[in-house]
């Protein structure tokens, strides 16, 4: 993806200031290197300090006898291009939102869990439960999605297939460590093992039945179907019993049909039927003598229709092949269903159909504990190289072996070893694995994906919410970096920032975002935003800075103009915690009470003005190169009509001309210093006053 | 806590707004339409529509869409407010500081952008965001539209003539949101952490300036009672909602309603029941917040305050950030759509009982 920007953009593109380099609009052709720099052409880039994004210039150096004199100057860039690989596609936005609302809330269940023990593993089974429900429902919504997209390019069929195999890995982690694992419950992994199977790998599909069965109204139209054979052993590899007894029954009465094949197609129907099902209220004893009994009842049929099939096949050798064909397909499909290995293992396409059936009608009781031993010698028969990712993990996952399955479900997506090292840390099985990994797999992964979605303008909080709840030291060091650089573009994205470094105790860097957006105020212009800014971090220097420049700006301009800003601040103090440091701030203090005595003065109450006035001297919070002005303002009030400073105000007056005197006469420069007539008048005033004042009190 | 209901839509809602219905139609439309603003990297306007639920045949099947996009166009900027002037007009604020008009047309299905000016700037010439604009309540033809920004500035401009849009600077920190309080007089909260009123004759003198004296925090929404217009609702930033009387301008009385975790991004006084405040958040949730008991009026500062209820509403797949929602004026069901950080419309239909239309 490349987008064209003409002049810079928020990227500073950095660039060697002694090679000066010039570039015209446009983009130069690409080239070899030898080429490039025959023609003193090279590549200027910066990396975006939170996404993988580049920014990139075609520079050309100049030769040294070219530059004028002026070698500091440079002709601007003319064209930065913005390179970047997006790692998260837009159409996954819904399904990251979806499921990072999902995390979050499995967090928060897990946090209750914990502080009440005598629930957690109540709550936690149940509230995991539902919460691998959702995170799967999330997964089937982006498949419809994604399915539904018309006329879908490489990449969408490719994220089609992620998704199902996200599925898929993640159903049978639900079914193996969370459905069958229910503490007390000794449950049977076979029907949801074969649910899964159905589940996510389709066979046989919906319209091939649609197409078999609508398009055969007749038991013969039916037996001449060629799709129906491997379609009725595939009911039976897959455990489709009913739908199977169904279609055998209907085949039943086909004219084309041997007399033997109709009647052991009858028999196998109602047998189909029989079929037990174990329940919760039956005890396994009564279940297996009654599978017991229904095996040797379909291994009778088996070896009656082998026999038959024996002989016939010597018999009617000219006949052709259909007879054969139905009764070979009820042998197949007998020897399947009475758990013949082998016969599994001649139909079974897939190596999850041959597992699925060896389950269902070999160890019909099996429990999860069993997986390992029945995989093993299941996928010896396939040649493992061709093994999909989906493969591998699947195997690894039935095998117990937690560590390889977390390896290829990264492999799969970062999205899925993810979620599922939380989930699997959640149901205290990646203890297991932990010693296997240098670093926690958890927090790795999670932390993995949280930076991905970082550099994503949609995402930064679901990044961060990633790193943050990742609860390990790393996490949270990994955060604080990240939250810093995190484009503060308005200020409702600035209090966001701000609230994460709140919810994650970021202290450090919530000083540093205050910091940052204080001098991004103080540039601006916005000084009361700044101090209040640098007023949460109780950054003294600068407020006094920015003091120093209010100060400054009035004596310049002479308009007592910053009043406003000082209420802003002073309203704004109370927000931060140690408000009481802002308020204490001599420099802030100062500029308040100035501003006040010159209301007081504009009034005409002189002699409030004049107590605030001294006040200010007298609790030495004003700058010494203030000290000047505020003698000077004093001149009026010791004129004035009335008496304002009593003969110790008046010495306290004189007191602190006296002291900047001698500090100006200690500095051999006199650059700061009052104008000596200023002084003198002063000085005069003073004496008059006191004079006055002796004569008043 | 009830449940919002929620249609993904992949970028972050942060602004939103009703149409007022069309003249001759209103309360007989069986297609309901608002606007949507975003950012973040989708910044555009979406035009949906929604069936009205006054008029529902059935229950609606809930794998149906809450609403389905008319049409969308770009926007300069995040959308940061949009006011629906009339049927056909709107109005945007930008987090660019531009202040643009759109032309809508819910028949054809088409939104065109129409003009804009540059309100607000930073005095070294930066760009800064505008946080929220109102439009003044005179019912003239020639509307004026107040902004507020992250200058400090208020910036009134009438949209025959945009271009001379009239700025003032009135508060050192950022302006955070505005409302009209009667036609001449408008209020906004500031990050500072008061409430500033304004005459529109003398914009650029402060008539009175409110804080909170019990815990000054930084105020992020305002909105005035549809018919009281000293009664103002207020949102923090500390997540609680304040209603202010401020007809002693010396004293206000405040009542304090606590009621979300987080910063308040908007506030509005129920327009079905204005003795209910609404108010989404930071924290993810909408809360509706009856802040008065029937005749009862608010309590003074300091008074233990009446059994109030708060009915609170979220959805476990919105996790982050509710930043805007509007009310839909015109219907009998109380229907209600936001739009959140997370990328989703959120969307509460609850038939009012006590609405009476004649």
């Amino acid at each position: 993806m490349q987008n064209r920007h003409t002049g810079t953009d928020r990227f500073v593109v950095s660039r060697d200031k002694e090679a000066v380099t010039h570039l015209s609009p446009g983009l130069f052709p690409a080239g070899r290197q030898s080429e490039w720099s025959a023609q003193n052409r090279t590549l200027i880039f910066s990396i975006h300090p939170l996404n993988n994004k580049t920014a990139l210039a075609v520079g050309g150096k100049k030769t040294r006898e070219s530059l004028g004199n002026d070698t500091l100057t440079f002709d601007q860039d003319q064209r930065v291009h913005i390179c970047g690989i997006s790692t998260e596609s837009d159409s996954r936005l819904a399904f990251i939102n979806d499921t990072h609302a999902v995390f979050v809330a499995l967090q928060q269940l897990m946090e209750e869990a914990d502080v009440d023990d005598s629930t957690a593993s109540a709550v936690g089974i149940k509230g995991l439960v539902k919460m691998s429900v959702l995170y799967r429902e999330a997964m089937q919504r982006q498949s419809r999605v994604l399915a539904d997209i018309g006329d879908p390019n490489e990449f969408i069929k490719e994220e089609a297939e992620t998704f199902q195999a996200m599925h898929a890995v993640w159903h049978l982690l639900e079914i193996i460590y969370l459905t069958t694992n229910t503490p007390g419950l000794s449950t049977s992994i076979v029907p949801h093992f074969m649910e899964w199977l159905n589940a996510n790998f389709p066979a046989p599909l919906a319209e091939d039945a649609h197409r078999i069965a609508g398009g055969s109204p007749t038991a013969d139209d039916l037996a001449r179907n060629e799709l129906l054979w491997p379609y009725l052993k595939k009911l039976a590899l897959r455990g489709h019993v009913s739908v199977l007894g169904n279609m055998l029954e209907r085949l039943a009465p086909s004219q084309l049909l041997s007399a033997s094949a109709a009647r052991w197609a009858r028999s196998l129907s109602q047998l189909c039927r029989k079929m037990p099902l174990s329940s919760s209220e039956e005890t396994a004893g009564s279940f297996n003598s009654r599978w017991r009994q229904w095996n040797e009842e379909l291994r009778g049929h088996a070896t009656a229709i082998g026999s038959l099939l024996g002989g016939a096949g010597e018999k009617d050798e000219s006949a052709g092949g259909d007879k054969d064909k139905a009764l070979e397909t009820l042998f197949a499909i007998s020897e399947v269903m009475r758990g013949d290995l082998d016969a599994i293992a001649a139909e079974g396409e897939i190596w999850q159909d041959i597992m699925g059936a060896t389950l269902l009608y070999s160890e019909p009781t099996a429990q999860a504990d069993r997986l390992p031993a029945l995989v093993g010698a299941i996928i010896e028969q396939f040649e493992e190289s061709a093994f999909t990712e989906l493969d591998r993990a699947l195997v690894a996952l039935l095998n117990h072996d937690l560590a390889e399955f977390l390896v290829h479900c990264d492999h799969i997506d970062h999205w899925l070893s993810a979620h599922i090292s939380d989930l699997m840390d959640h149901i205290s099985v990646l203890d297991i694995c932990r010693r296997v990994f240098v670093v926690d797999p958890r927090e790795h992964y999670l932390m993995a994906l949280g930076e991905s979605y970082l550099g994503h303008e949609d995402l930064w909080r679901v990044g961060l919410d990633y790193l943050g709840l990742c609860r390990t030291v790393a996490g949270a060091l990994v955060m604080e970096e990240y939250v810093t650089r995190i484009p503060l573009d308005s200020d409702r994205k600035a209090e966001q920032v701000l609230r994460v470094c709140e919810v994650y105790k970021l202290d450090c860097a919530r000083d540093r975002i205050h910091r940052q957006l204080g001098r991004q105020k103080w540039q601006r212009g916005r000084l009361g935003a700044a101090i209040a800014h640098f007023a949460q971090v109780c950054d003294h220097d600068s407020i006094g800075l920015i003091c120093d420049q209010i100060w400054n700006a009035y004596i310049s301009s002479g308009e007592l103009t910053y009043g406003p800003t000082i209420d802003g601040v002073m309203a704004s103090s109370s927000l931060s915690e140690g408000s009481g440091s802002l308020l204490h701030h001599e420099r802030l203090q100062f500029l308040s009470k100035y501003r006040d005595f010159h209301e007081l003065y504009a009034a005409g109450d002189f002699v409030e003005a004049g107590k605030v006035l001294l006040s200010i001297l007298l609790c030495e919070i004003a700058p010494a190169y203030a000290l000047g002005d505020l003698l000077v303002d004093s001149i009026p009030l010791l004129e004035g009509d009335t008496l304002v400073f009593s003969s110790e105000d008046t010495f306290e007056l004189m007191r602190v001309a006296e002291s900047l005197a001698q500090a100006h006469m200690k500095q051999s420069q006199q650059d700061g210093a009052i104008d000596r007539s200023e002084m003198n008048i002063f000085n005069v005033a003073c004496t008059r006053n006191l004079a006055r004042s002796f004569v008043m009190f | 806590m009830s449940k919002l209901q929620v249609q993904p839509v992949a970028r972050k809602v942060t602004a939103i707004s009703w149409l007022p219905p069309r003249a001759g139609t209103a309360y007989t439309d069986t297609d309901l339409y608002f606007v949507t603003g975003s950012g973040a990297k989708h910044k555009e306007l979406v035009l949906w529509t929604t069936p009205n639920p006054d008029f529902a045949q059935s229950e609606p099947d809930s794998t149906n869409d809450l609403a389905t996009v008319v049409s969308k166009v770009p926007h300069n900027g995040d959308v940061q407010g949009i006011i629906a002037l009339s049927p056909g007009l709107l109005a945007t604020a930008s987090s660019t500081g531009i202040i643009s008009v759109y032309n809508v047309g819910t028949e054809s299905g088409s939104m065109e952008f129409g003009e804009s000016v540059t309100a607000h700037k930073f005095s070294n010439g930066e760009v800064a965001g505008a946080t929220s604009l109102a439009v003044q309540p005179t019912g003239a033809l020639d509307v004026e539209v107040a902004s507020c920004g992250e200058d400090g500035r208020i910036a009134f401009t009438a949209l025959s003539r945009l271009k001379e849009s009239q700025g003032y600077d009135v508060d050192s920190t950022v302006i955070t949101d505005l409302c009209w309080t009667t036609p001449t007089q408008l209020a906004i909260t500031t990050r500072g952490g008061q409430i500033k009123i304004f005459d529109r004759r003398m914009p650029s003198e402060i008539l009175a300036a409110f804080a909170n004296s019990q815990s000054s925090q930084a105020l992020e929404s305002i909105a005035v009672h549809p018919s009281q217009p000293f009664r103002l609702a207020t949102g923090t930033a500390g997540g609680s909602v304040l209603v202010w009387d401020i007809r002693d301008m010396r004293q206000p009385i405040i009542e304090e309603l606590t009621v979300h975790e987080a910063n308040v991004w908007q506030v509005r006084f129920d327009p079905a029941d204005s003795t209910r405040v609404i108010s989404c958040s930071e924290d993810a949730s909408i809360a509706v917040t009856q802040w008065a008991t029937e005749g009862r009026g608010a309590v003074a500062l300091g008074v233990a305050p009446p059994e109030r209820g708060v009915r609170r509403l979220s959805s476990m797949f919105n996790a982050l950030s509710i930043n805007c929602f509007d009310v839909c004026p015109s219907t009998r069901t109380h229907l209600l759509v936001a739009g959140s950080d997370s990328g989703n419309l959120l969307m509460e239909k609850t038939v009012n009982p006590d609405f009476k239309l004649f």
